[in-house]
């Protein structure tokens, strides 16, 4: 009998420590202020150690200026920002400023979780920003964002294989063209032992996510795959312009073998190894993956940032982009407060400090000409010549995208790239499904 | 008090009548009695609040249009969303994918998982060491798994090709060359399905190593010294008492395969062209990516449904020899 | 009683077999840990690589030049000490709390058969059944009006809530192994109904207790959505959403320093198991009814 009371004791002493635990973890947390100050939460996708520092260093600056506005810096993931950010803004309780992506904002703007900024921005920075970029975030009227960071897609080539197969080196004001693109791609293709299979790849395009690419790059041949109407209804058309770059990657991995069809599943993470160790010539990759290669390559690896070829004429460099952005929650009880932390942020100067943390290009006229990011050191130079070029894509604002992406077009593409089916299967389901979605979102 | 007694109650093959009741117990079973309240509310409160009360309420919104954003209000609309999802053709292939994916994971987990089980179960030498990395999967987090496997079935720096390709052995899977994994239609799905295995084998492995300790070692000696063969000693000693074990683990491990998607989704995000589109990955996106909650509500009370079905017919037969 | 090993007792001719059997056993075992544990070792050298090696094609399980700089760089760059304590405070208590109230559940589960414990088994199985997503955000809300948003308590109870219904389950089958006499016997003695759980049921319960602990710990301790939209503090932060900072958009990551992180999340678990493995196991029931 003795042995079960000490047992029993035993136990609500277990349970005891379990509430007192409870008690403790309650304790942590709780809201300061109550004096006046003003506390403001910025949730920062900043991931890489430079970016997140330069974050961070700018939140300190501004809290040493503004004792009555601080803010506080929340990490948040590009993995999962747009869940964390439903499931807060369904639940009223969402940061102040929003750090994201502008494909990600159309809903949460038509949702009216996101404040208008029309007339809380100052004048200066709605003049440095060009109209182009204000077009990526502008849904109904009404400016949901700041876009202050945008990057193109560019060719990453091994400046050896590049040089060793002579053939000319393209720039902004002199790009290739497709054709001469594919003649490259042709050129650069080996079978170094001769062995019937090919050792390097002239270019290896990492479609895990097909479909942004292929939208946005389909501007350079003057496509643009979704249009939209008089009254704003959209609609999507796959005819010769909206496909010519979808058939010529195609045409590399299942007719001319100058594209792998295995680096279709990978992200761009993925064909790095490959082109470090020469099995890939180029990757066309988004401007900040520099950074990775900068980091990752072997020493004594030689790499060049080419311009991404031009379909033709003046507006051959043109590639659609949805710049990173920041935003104030409707929610927010100190909207203005937000939007002058926000216009801190994107002040030229500071741009310029959060796009080299990010290696990405700023949004802001005047950042643009910083001597620091005019450099011909790691490609700088080159995305800066082909930033004018930059348009919104024509995915942005289009109600009822992310479910033609995922169900329709992501599948369509992989299929078509695979060889697994041809351009008028491709063309239908793009657009006979796809429309019949867009239409529900539409009525 | 004897042992034995207990033990013949509960050892395999008495079968038979349950023990006699006396009329106390009978009157206990009736109802249930202040003392069983007692033991029950701090189960029955959290899981009223913080179950019952979110689960109604998800639901509920399968009869709605309720979609994200304060802008447009939700109304009933009766069973407008199962109409629609009667024609929702891309549900239902993914519903598809999602059976063979539940029904292969789950199986493989059992059977593979029952011989760990037993093997760790032996008095075998470093024993601890070998239970504990058994146990390596449930160990790291699920962020972590994703992106480790990407990286042993990654095309051109993967392990699993580097080391099928020194050992001769990726001639298996093709024409020589480095396979891909995940993107290659045929072997998408198996890739996926064997990282599901590994992920669930530690839950598994713990359940069923504590329900081996349900089997009277006593009887399985005594098996031992009649000559008894492994086999003849598993299905009437081992068997036998495991048996309700097995079938606790084996339905929730099926219900927990056709509701995870988080792994998959890192791995393949659902392609090759829909190949890995799980069923739930489906609901997950049509809640989260495109707001559609009250659409998205009625695919999860369909996956509910049949589930359930599946699991009744299953464990009904089961059951039905496991209480008489 | 003692434990009595088999070879003991195994006549002569059958020693050879029986050797043979064992290296069979060990060779099986060896094939399941090499299948099993691969991916942590895979983990650990990783996390020391260089950039550049990590860059490599070819990749060897011997880092060429092992450092230290990613779990510097980790450390550096997000509070990994706060969240791991964060982590393993919301776990424990939340491994702690399931159990203490699932194994009273799960007696009266099985021992009195009624309506509401027929609906409660029902309810465990359908809960698990409904896509946890469009749960979500009525928890949420729920937990708002409780003031509970942004709170590791809050965390706790849906940890211990969510962690239930395996619990009561697995808890069921094994209180159902245990012998009605020895209750019997105790309720002659004019034993309480909570002393018989307490002082006969409950030592017979230990393996399942036990895997029950490991599993709601282990739940908790990797669970990461409920973490990332029910924390809003940075230093409220848990382990699992902590390493999701070290991955950037598209699928790129910081992969050593996340390495090197996710060995760090790896080890508490680990220590866990190879101090409770011995519980799980291993003649138990046999210590507990002779005591």
């Amino acid at each position: 009998m003795r042995a079960t009371r000490n047992r029993l004791r035993s136990r609500a002493a277990a349970c005891a420590a379990v509430l007192s635990l409870v008690t403790l973890a309650a304790c942590g947390s709780g809201d300061g202020g109550g004096d006046g100050t003003v506390t403001l939460d910025y949730l920062s996708l900043a991931w890489q150690q430079e970016s997140v520092e330069a974050n961070q260093a700018l939140v300190d600056e501004w809290n040493a200026a503004n004792p009555d506005v601080q803010v506080r810096y929340v990490q948040g993931s590009w993995d999962n920002v747009h869940d964390q950010l439903l499931t807060s803004f369904m639940g009223g309780e969402a940061p102040d400023i929003i750090h994201n992506d502008a494909s990600d904002l159309t809903d949460f703007a038509y949702g009216g979780y996101l404040a208008d900024l029309t007339d809380l921005l100052p004048d200066a920075l709605r003049a440095d920003i060009p109209e182009e970029s204000w077009g990526t975030t502008t849904f109904d009227g009404g400016i949901y964002g700041v876009p202050f960071l945008q990057e193109p897609r560019v060719l990453i080539a091994n400046t050896q294989l590049l040089e060793a197969s002579g053939v000319r080196v393209p720039t902004a004001e002199d790009p290739w063209t497709w054709d001469e693109f594919e003649d490259v791609t042709r050129t650069l293709t080996q079978d170094g032992d001769g062995d019937g299979r090919t050792d390097t790849y002239g270019v290896a395009w990492s479609m895990r996510e097909p479909v942004s690419q292929s939208v946005n790059l389909s501007l350079s041949t003057g496509g643009r795959i979704f249009h939209s109407d008089d009254d704003g209804k959209n609609e999507i058309r796959f005819g010769a312009d909206d496909s010519a770059v979808a058939e010529l990657i195609n045409r590399q991995v299942n007719e001319e073998g100058t594209a792998p069809s295995s680096s279709l599943g990978m992200s761009g993470s993925d064909t790095l190894p490959g082109f470090f160790a020469g099995r890939y010539a180029m990757l066309p990759l988004n401007f900040s993956f520099r950074q990775q290669v900068s980091q990752q390559a072997p020493d004594g690896f030689d790499w060049t940032v080419l311009p991404m070829p031009s379909g033709g004429g003046p507006e051959g460099l043109v590639q659609g982009v949805a710049p990173q952005t920041l935003s104030v929650a409707e929610d927010s009880d100190h909207q203005q407060a937000a939007a002058d932390f926000i216009a801190f942020l994107t002040q030229a100067d500071h741009a310029v400090e959060l796009a080299q943390g990010d290696w990405m290009l700023p949004t802001s006229r005047t950042a643009l000409t910083d001597p620091s990011l005019t450099t011909d050191e790691l490609g700088w130079s080159t995305g800066v010549a082909v930033a004018q070029y930059l348009r919104p894509s024509p995915v942005l604002g289009v109600r009822g995208y992310p479910e033609w992406k995922d169900k329709i077009a992501t599948p369509a593409f992989q299929r078509y790239y695979d060889g697994g089916s041809g351009l008028g299967d491709l063309r239908e389901q793009l657009t006979d499904d796809g429309n019949r979605i867009l239409d529900r979102y539409q009525r | 008090m004897s042992l034995t007694a207990p033990r013949a109650d509960a050892a395999p093959g008495s079968r038979g009548a349950p023990p006699p009741r006396t009329p106390a117990q009978r009157r206990r079973a009736l109802g249930l009695d202040r003392g069983a309240w007692f033991l029950l509310l701090p189960a029955l409160i959290p899981i009223l609040i913080l179950s019952v009360v979110p689960l109604l309420y998800g639901i509920s919104l399968a009869f709605t249009d309720s979609q994200s954003g304060r802008t447009e209000s939700t109304q009933f609309v009766g069973l407008a969303n199962f109409a629609d999802l009667r024609f929702d053709s891309l549900f239902w292939d993914s519903f598809r994918i999602g059976l063979v994916w539940a029904v292969c994971v789950t199986t493989l987990q059992i059977v593979l998982g029952l011989g760990l089980a037993l093997l760790l179960d032996q008095r075998l030498r470093f024993r601890w060491l070998a239970r504990t990395l058994a146990l390596v999967p449930w160990a790291m987090p699920e962020v972590v798994v994703g992106i480790m496997w990407r990286l042993v079935y990654h095309q051109d720096a993967g392990v699993l090709n580097k080391t099928l390709g020194d050992l001769g052995l990726l001639g298996l899977f093709g024409n020589g060359d480095n396979v891909d994994w995940l993107t290659d239609l045929a072997l998408a799905l198996p890739a996926v399905i064997v990282v599901g295995v590994w992920a669930g084998m530690p839950q598994t492995t713990v359940v069923l190593l504590a329900g081996l300790q349900n089997v009277p070692h006593e009887l399985r000696e005594a098996a031992a010294i009649d000559g008894a063969g492994i086999w003849r000693r598993f299905t009437s000693v081992t068997w036998p008492a495991l048996r309700p074990v097995v079938l606790a683990i084996t339905a929730l491990n099926f219900i927990w395969n056709f509701n995870s998607f988080g792994l998959v989704y890192v791995l393949t995000q659902g392609g090759p062209a829909g190949e890995t589109r799980l069923p739930s990955l489906f609901v997950y996106e049509e809640a989260f990516t495109y707001g559609q909650f009250g659409y998205a509500a009625a695919m999860g009370l369909v996956l509910v449904g049949v589930m359930a079905v599946l699991l009744t017919v299953f464990l009904r037969n089961r059951l039905k020899e496991e209480t008489p | 009683m003692s434990a009595v090993t088999p070879a003991t007792r195994r006549p002569r001719g059958r020693t050879l077999r029986a050797a043979a059997g064992r290296t069979g056993q060990y060779a099986a075992l060896l094939c399941y840990l090499a299948f099993l544990a691969f991916p942590l070792l895979w983990l650990i050298s990783t996390s020391f690589k260089s950039p550049q090696e990590l860059g490599s094609i070819d990749p060897t399980w011997i880092p060429r030049e092992p450092s230290f700089d990613n779990y510097r760089a980790a450390f550096d760059a997000q509070p990994l000490l706060r969240s791991a304590l964060n982590s393993l405070l919301v776990a424990g208590s939340a491994a702690l709390i399931a159990v203490a109230i699932a194994v009273p559940a799960a007696y009266v589960m099985v021992r009195n058969r009624s309506r509401v414990t027929r609906a409660g088994t029902g309810w465990v199985l359908i809960s698990q059944m409904f896509p946890f997503v469009l749960i979500i955000i009525p928890l949420f809300l729920v937990l708002r009006n409780l003031h509970l948003i942004d709170s590791l308590p809050g965390l706790v109870m849906v940890y211990v809530v969510w962690n239930l219904p395996f619990s009561l389950w697995m808890l069921r089958g094994f209180v159902k192994a245990v012998p009605l006499s020895l209750e019997e016997a105790a309720a002659v003695d004019g034993a309480s109904r909570l002393r018989t759980l307490g002082s006969v049921v409950l030592p017979l319960l230990v393996p399942g207790v036990v895997a029950t602990l490991m599993f709601s710990f282990v739940t908790a301790w990797n669970e990461f959505f409920f973490a990332l939209v029910l924390l809003k503090s940075p230093e409220n932060q848990t382990m699992s959403v902590i390493l999701t900072h070290f991955i950037g958009a598209e699928g790129a990551a910081d992969l050593g320093p996340l390495a090197a992180a996710a060995v760090l999340a790896t080890l508490p678990s680990l220590l866990l198991f190879s101090l409770l493995q011995r519980r799980l196991a291993g003649g138990m029931i046999a210590g507990a009814v002779k005591g």
